[in-house]
């Protein structure tokens, strides 16, 4: 491309009033979880595990989201692209937070770990994968795997930078290709192992599809934003049109459906099937004031952004896509904490201020890495065949562009 | 030729010119300029000059979807949206007030020790009656819409305006447009890049 040469150095600016957001919070919540390990060990073991599940989802959504561009051969997502690459690239970061979590699970977290499985049939039948070694063995592969696949797709992106070559969108096609399916498997398998088996003796089949529709939802948020707020600042301007924000905000749409979706199904054939050994895990969910967090699931998850969302002009206006993103936020968070505070707070929903200093922590440091990896690499992939294309120059033969008169 | 052939072919000459003069008489009403193009570029290009030239009354033609013709037209957003949506509602209501009247009301019967009427198992097909009647409210909506089915159009007449189906883009400006004029709107077509342009009467 002749529009744009390897000089692109557009680097992420920070007002100054925020420039000091990101360190002050890994500061104030790292030490709001430091007292709590220490006072209350079982609840910052939960809390600490809210948090991590909470971005797990946004990196390994940022993962899917750069899988999918590659697969569908996408034009309009390459100027966005970089930006989920580096999401992705917080998953190595994301086994290194893992570690409190490693620690903590046998005698805080994970009530299995210190069962006899000869004693428990539920936990028996599931022998191989739920022991010690399993569990630890799995972390370390589903870690593996994750930084393996994000650190070579943004490999070879980086280096079509240098050299404009098409053998690196074909290397990148076919680490999606692959890395689909491990990408399927591994992230069931987190959830499963993480989180579920927070409550082992219970069963659902849906319950990877169900951490993933909400993972790709919350990451789409959270994607809107970045890119919403790197085309004001800048970095994004000259590349991002109203095709790609409109874009992000129809797949947020459709993954609000798609959540939706899976998460009434769960519930359904549990409801139907009316088998103690399933009901119990919703039975549990509808004590107290947890009753009141499943109608806010279903009408704060689901109903209140599908009917925003609806028209197509929503998904452009900010006024209304910014407080929408954050909303969503919010809700993945109660989804979170609806999957795993009953086990610590089982008579009402809770928020505990351990669980608002891991989430800060974790935001502090997952920030401070992105803007660290935005900063050291081009914006957008400066050489992608099919830049020109999502900055729709593919018309030959056209004229002037036709813009409507306003 | 036969004396008595020729008699007839003239005859049937005569017959088809009367034929087409009572036509004429009939349809002299001007329906419009048709301007013929030949490239998706040249048509964009040439429906956002109509555009910008501030006329209401006009169309383009063309084989296939054109990709940002909606903006080169100026076109505003479609209405469609409104009937899928009230059609989708209405289709999720009467669902679920279809299960509860059948299976609550009309002849309850308990099955699976299952509540007689419940939002969660009635939701499957009340979700089904969304997306049918949804697909109703798009389908018929769209047709109320542009006006269809239209039998006749004025625009049959031209020989031409048949390659639309095949290679060829026209835009059709109506002569019912306020800013219509045969020499202006002529001339704009013809800035526009159109090598042919010819009027239509109806």
């Amino acid at each position: 491309m002749a529009l744009h040469d390897t000089s692109v150095t557009e680097k992420l600016v920070v007002g100054p009033k925020w420039r000091k957001l990101p360190l002050g919070l890994l500061i104030g919540g790292a030490i709001i979880g430091l007292i709590g390990a220490f006072v209350n060990t079982r609840q910052f073991a939960h809390s600490y595990l809210l948090a991590f599940m909470f971005f797990l989802s946004i990196c390994l959504g940022g993962m899917f989201l750069v899988m999918i561009h590659h697969l569908f051969d996408a034009a309009w997502s390459v100027p966005v692209r970089r930006v989920a690459e580096h999401i992705a690239c917080l998953l190595p970061i994301m086994a290194a937070l893992f570690v409190p979590i490693a620690i903590l699970a046998p005698g805080y977290i994970y009530e299995w770990m210190r069962r006899d499985p000869h004693l428990d049939h539920a936990l028996h039948a599931k022998h191989p994968l739920f022991t010690m070694g399993g569990f630890y063995i799995i972390a370390v592969v589903l870690f593996v795997i994750w930084s393996w696949l994000a650190w070579s797709l943004r490999k070879w992106s980086l280096e079509q930078d240098k050299t404009g070559a098409a053998v690196c969108t074909f290397k990148m096609r076919k680490y999606s290709a692959g890395g689909i399916y491990l990408f399927a498997l591994t992230l069931t398998l987190g959830a499963i192992m993480w989180m579920k088996a927070l409550e082992h003796q219970w069963f659902s089949t849906m319950y990877g599809v169900y951490y993933y529709a909400a993972s790709v939802w919350t990451t789409l948020a959270t994607f809107y934003l970045l890119v919403a707020f790197l085309k004001r600042t800048g970095s994004l301007s000259g590349v991002v049109h109203t095709r790609q924000m409109h874009d992000i905000g129809v797949l947020l749409f459709a993954f609000t459906v798609f959540y939706a979706y899976i998460a009434f199904s769960q519930y359904f054939l549990i409801w139907n099937a009316a088998i103690p050994e399933e009901t119990f895990w919703y039975v549990k969910r509808e004590q107290g004031s947890w009753w009141q967090i499943c109608m806010l699931l279903v009408f704060g998850h689901f109903a209140l952004p599908f009917l925003l969302l609806l028209r197509i002009d929503a998904k452009l206006s900010l006024p209304l896509m910014v407080p929408l993103c954050i909303w969503a936020w919010l809700m993945h968070f109660i989804d979170m904490s609806f999957n795993i505070i009953p086990l610590v707070s089982p008579n009402d929903f809770q928020l505990h201020i351990l669980d608002i200093g891991c989430m800060a922590f974790f935001a502090g440091v997952l920030s401070l890495v992105f803007i660290k990896y935005f900063n050291s690499h081009p914006p957008y992939p400066i050489k992608d065949p099919r830049l020109g294309e999502a900055l729709g120059v593919h018309h030959a033969g056209a004229r002037a562009p036709i813009a409507a008169s306003e | 030729m036969s004396r008595r052939k020729r008699t007839r072919t003239i005859r049937s000459a005569a017959q088809s010119l009367t034929i087409t003069e009572n036509a004429m008489a009939e349809t002299n009403i001007k329906y419009g300029l048709i301007a013929e193009f030949d490239t998706t570029a040249d048509t964009l290009h040439a429906a956002a000059m109509v555009r910008d030239a501030g006329y209401r009354r006009w169309d383009v033609f063309t084989p296939f979807p054109v990709h940002g013709m909606d903006e080169a037209m100026g076109l505003p957003r479609s209405k469609v949206g409104w009937f899928t949506f009230f059609a989708g509602l209405t289709g999720f209501t009467l669902g679920m007030l279809m299960i509860w009247w059948m299976n609550a009301y009309d002849y309850p019967i308990v099955v699976g020790g299952k509540p007689l009427f419940s939002p969660i198992f009635s939701f499957p097909v009340a979700y089904e009656c969304t997306i049918l009647l949804g697909a109703f409210g798009s389908l018929f909506g769209m047709l109320f819409l542009n006006r269809l089915p239209k039998l006749y159009n004025p625009l049959f007449r031209s020989v031409r305006f048949a390659r639309v189906t095949h290679d060829k883009f026209f835009i059709v400006v109506e002569a019912t447009d306020p800013r219509f004029s045969d020499i202006d709107t002529r001339k704009l077509l013809e800035r526009a890049g159109s090598k042919h342009i010819e009027e239509v009467r109806d």
